[in-house]
């Protein structure tokens, strides 16, 4: 199979309010996709030079448009952006939280195939269109939403909530105030790392340790269950765009030193929440099918928890970070907060997570969130992440979840 | 790096010194006294000092105090930042008290942005005058980063940057020195253009006035609200302090533009000062049905009347373009069009960017210092990177000589724009379209 390239990308900056601004989509993709490409050292000439040939394809991941902005048929609307994209070979792909990381899967397997030499992926989502609770609800469609979401006042932070629940259940040698603690550390880590990030949404934002704690105050109110507001991902405007490429297409460019694709996992679990949770009754692990997706990952790219130097999470809710944690293979399940209050998974600890800040701390505009994970692998493998940047890294690892854990995709990144 | 534990906000109940009491027990976790003339006021401010910084957490490091208090609040401090009305001889008391009681390793600043930082310095007594600072923040501080970090002559370079340290890597801030000169650098540069717009309401009154220009200059062009509105925000009371004190102690080419119009005197006068007021240079009329009707104040028949619905074409155009990221093309109709309208909203953009770059010269470091002010105190379009939008499409330099021939006349136009460098930030962000577009 054909190696696959990562030539580069961009992400927008996760702070902006894209309604406030009176800008719409495609504005949001017009600034994104020029970055991306820019920074990828690829023209709209290039591209059109690309087509001629049928070399050049476009993957755009998006969760759910048709509520937030009111627009399906996703793929069509690049050619908005410049003529340069008439006629290139473009489709939308979903899979909730996790549609950029299938927009991802599929342009890697065009690659691979020898389809095409060059492939965009843009990610993105305009969130900030309707208000919280609205938002709230169409995200219910994450999940079975007659049965976990319609009606209820944000699902999600429910069903992230019953994680903890069902972490605290299967574990019954963990304390409950450790657990809770950890969940806080793990918000302080994800917000002080974003203060690092200059394109991130919390980058002015004020958050310790005490504060994550003081749930169910006026300023940090309980939004599911036993998680409170510092627990949760933002609601987010945002892009991100990763341009990859076959080694054909390298090797014309003369491009050097461009990290690859070492490997991938992509599992999926039973959608609804309690079933996950049935099925998983005799595996040490609460979300085994998560775990799967990190052993695959491993295994296709031959190598282990060891070999890999920063990882980037899906930290939706504090609980799923935590729960990435042993499946990661960092620690064992169970113990979790052994990574966490040993300072391994800090900014400057010896196994990194969400050096970006994260969803909670960097922003989860959904649709966007895988294609910005395999941006921020490919940046740290490269030695290109600014203040956030992890010493030494060679390979790098990234999660990402649709739903409640429901479509799971890992992604791992390194030096040829 | 400084070690400030404990911190005194004088005049913590007034705005600026209840939001600055949080950000020092926030991100600077300090224990902060509260010190305002009336201990109830100073405990019934705490919650507002919790909701600006969004941090329940905090509570534990607010302590309310009153004025009998100061001495014994001061000698424990590691820093004492006063936020008192602007008034010298009421600094001047408080002066007193601090200088005295101010321990030695201890940092004393004013948050002052209408009185000499110097004149204030020599309130205190010569042993403590190195350790005093003029930390001048913008409202809200939570959401506007900027910080001008004023030194005097008395000044002592050391412990000026250990401060500027704290304030950049743990309060957070962007930091940017400037000289002791009136408005200090944002200021001066935000109300030269406010204020120049002010006297444009005047001399358009038959057009409409305040609304007309606002509507020359709104979201369009680079910012967050159109230059009236945030005139109105402030309040006709803060804007004249300012421009007053710019136009005593400054001498520069642009000095007749702070002169405030008689029509603002007159609000002012009669207690119209803005929104605060509710009634200044709009006021928002509401009904006990609920309904609200936003009014203007037309200085032609000096009454409110309701915002005329201005519909300008190159506005419109530039805002159909600005929806759909069409930079390039907003800024071509900016520069093609040549309505009365375009010409006069271009020209206020091209004397900001002229005048932002002389002042920076003046009162900062170098030309990058307005681009900070403008970019974190004010949220506009900050004069570099404004240029460069304007780049895209024209050549500025040749822009302003044929729009500005009285600007370009002075002669030193070239000069400042051939040191002219990259901006730090991305003016897209800035250009808003002011209405939702699919």
């Amino acid at each position: 199979m054909n190696r696959v390239y990562i030539l580069g990308g961009a992400q927008t900056d996760f702070e902006r309010n894209w309604t406030k601004e009176g800008k719409g989509m495609v504005a949001l993709l017009k600034e994104a996709m020029s970055d991306g490409l820019a920074d990828a050292g690829i023209s709209f000439d290039d591209i059109k030079a690309l087509n001629v040939e049928n070399r050049i394809a476009c993957f755009v991941g998006n969760f759910i448009a048709e509520k937030y902005v009111d627009q399906g048929h996703l793929g069509a609307f690049l050619t908005e952006i410049d003529q340069a994209f008439y006629g290139v070979p473009s489709a939308r792909y979903e899979a909730a939280c996790a549609s950029s990381s299938v927009a991802i899967d599929a342009a890697v397997t065009k690659i691979r195939s020898a389809e095409y030499d060059v492939c965009i992926i843009i990610g993105w989502e305009l969130m900030k269109t309707v208000d919280s609770k609205t938002g709230g609800d169409y995200l219910g469609r994450a999940a079975y939403y007659t049965k976990e979401g319609k009606g209820i006042d944000l699902p999600f932070p429910q069903l992230f909530g019953k994680l903890a629940d069902e972490t605290l259940r299967k574990y019954p040698q963990l304390d409950e105030k450790r657990y809770m603690d950890s969940l806080a550390r793990i918000s302080v880590i994800n917000y002080s790392n974003a203060k690092k990030n200059p394109l991130a949404q919390t980058r002015h934002w004020f958050m310790n340790f005490d504060q994550a704690c003081m749930r169910g105050t006026n300023t940090n109110p309980f939004i599911g269950g036993r998680l409170a507001v510092s627990d949760a991902s933002q609601v987010t405007d945002g892009a991100a765009v990763v341009v990859m490429c076959s080694e054909k297409y390298a090797k014309e460019r003369g491009m050097q030193c461009k990290p690859i694709l070492k490997g991938y996992g992509h599992r999926v679990a039973p959608i609804l929440f309690n079933k996950k949770i049935e099925e998983s009754a005799q595996n040490p692990y609460l979300l085994p099918w998560t775990r799967q997706t990190i052993l695959d990952a491993y295994h296709r790219s031959g190598l282990t928890v060891e070999n890999i130097d920063v990882f980037e999470t899906h930290d939706c809710f504090t609980s799923s970070e935590y729960m990435a944690i042993s499946a990661f293979g960092l620690t064992e399940p169970g113990k979790e907060y052994e990574a966490i209050e040993s300072g391994m998974i800090e900014f400057g600890g010896s196994k990194p997570i969400n050096p970006s800040g994260g969803l909670i701390g960097c922003g989860h505009p959904v649709g966007a969130t895988g294609a910005r994970m395999l941006l921020d692998l490919y940046k740290q493998v490269s030695s290109q992440a600014g203040f956030y940047q992890v010493k030494n890294v060679k390979n790098a690892m990234m999660l990402n979840l649709g739903g409640s854990a429901t479509t799971n995709y890992a992604y791992i990144i390194g030096i040829e | 790096m400084l070690n400030i534990n404990t911190v005194t906000v004088i005049g913590a109940t007034g705005a600026m010194g209840a939001n600055i009491a949080g950000i020092f027990a926030s991100f600077g976790n300090a224990k902060v006294f509260c010190v305002s003339r009336d201990i109830d006021k100073a405990k019934k401010t705490i919650p507002q000092i919790i909701k600006s910084v969004r941090a329940d957490a905090i509570v534990n490091n607010l302590i309310p105090a009153d004025f009998s208090m100061l001495e014994e609040c001061v000698k424990q401090s590691d820093l004492v930042f006063e936020s008192s009305i602007e008034d010298l001889d009421i600094k001047r008391e408080i002066a007193i008290v601090v200088g005295k009681n101010l321990p030695l390793h201890s940092i004393s600043g004013t948050g002052s942005s209408g009185l000499s930082i110097t004149t204030l310095a020599e309130c205190y007594p010569e042993e403590v005058r190195k350790q005093f600072f003029g930390i001048h923040l913008f409202n809200p501080p939570y959401t506007l980063p900027l910080c001008e970090l004023i030194p005097t002559i008395y000044s002592d370079p050391t412990i000026q940057k250990d401060l500027n340290n704290y304030l950049t890597e743990i309060l957070r801030r962007k930091v940017v020195e400037v000289k002791d000169s009136p408005a200090f650098l944002g200021n001066r540069i935000g109300f030269q253009f406010i204020n120049e717009a002010l006297q444009y309401a005047e001399k358009y009154q038959d057009y409409g006035g305040i609304d007309y220009i606002d509507a020359l200059l709104g979201t369009f062009t680079g910012r967050t609200m159109a230059p009236l509105i945030t005139s109105d925000f402030v309040g006709l009371d803060v804007h004249k302090a300012i421009v007053d004190n710019l136009y005593k102690g400054t001498n520069d080419y642009a000095h007749d533009t702070f002169l405030l119009p008689d029509y603002a005197n007159e609000l002012i006068h009669e207690g119209r000062l803005g929104k605060k007021s509710n009634g200044g240079l709009y006021q928002l009329v509401k009904y006990g049905n609920g309904f609200k009707r936003q009014t203007v104040y037309d200085i032609k028949t000096g009454l409110y009347r309701d915002v005329i619905p201005y519909a300008f074409p190159f506005v419109n155009r530039m805002n159909a373009f600005l929806s759909e990221g069409e930079y390039q093309k907003c800024f071509e109709e900016l520069v093609g069009n040549r309505s009365m309208e375009a010409e006069l909203c271009l020209s206020f953009l091209l004397k900001y960017i002229v005048y932002s770059l002389y002042v920076a010269n003046e009162v900062g470091d170098d030309i990058s210092a307005a681009d900070d002010v403008m970019a974190t105190g004010f949220n506009w379009c900050p004069p570099l990177a404004m240029y460069h939008a304007l780049s895209t499409v024209t050549n500025v330099s040749a822009l302003i000589e044929e729009r500005l021939p009285e600007l370009s006349g002075l002669g030193f136009v070239d000069e400042l724009l051939a040191s002219i460098k990259k901006s730090k930030y991305d003016y897209r962000m800035y250009f808003k379209s002011g209405r939702i577009s699919g």
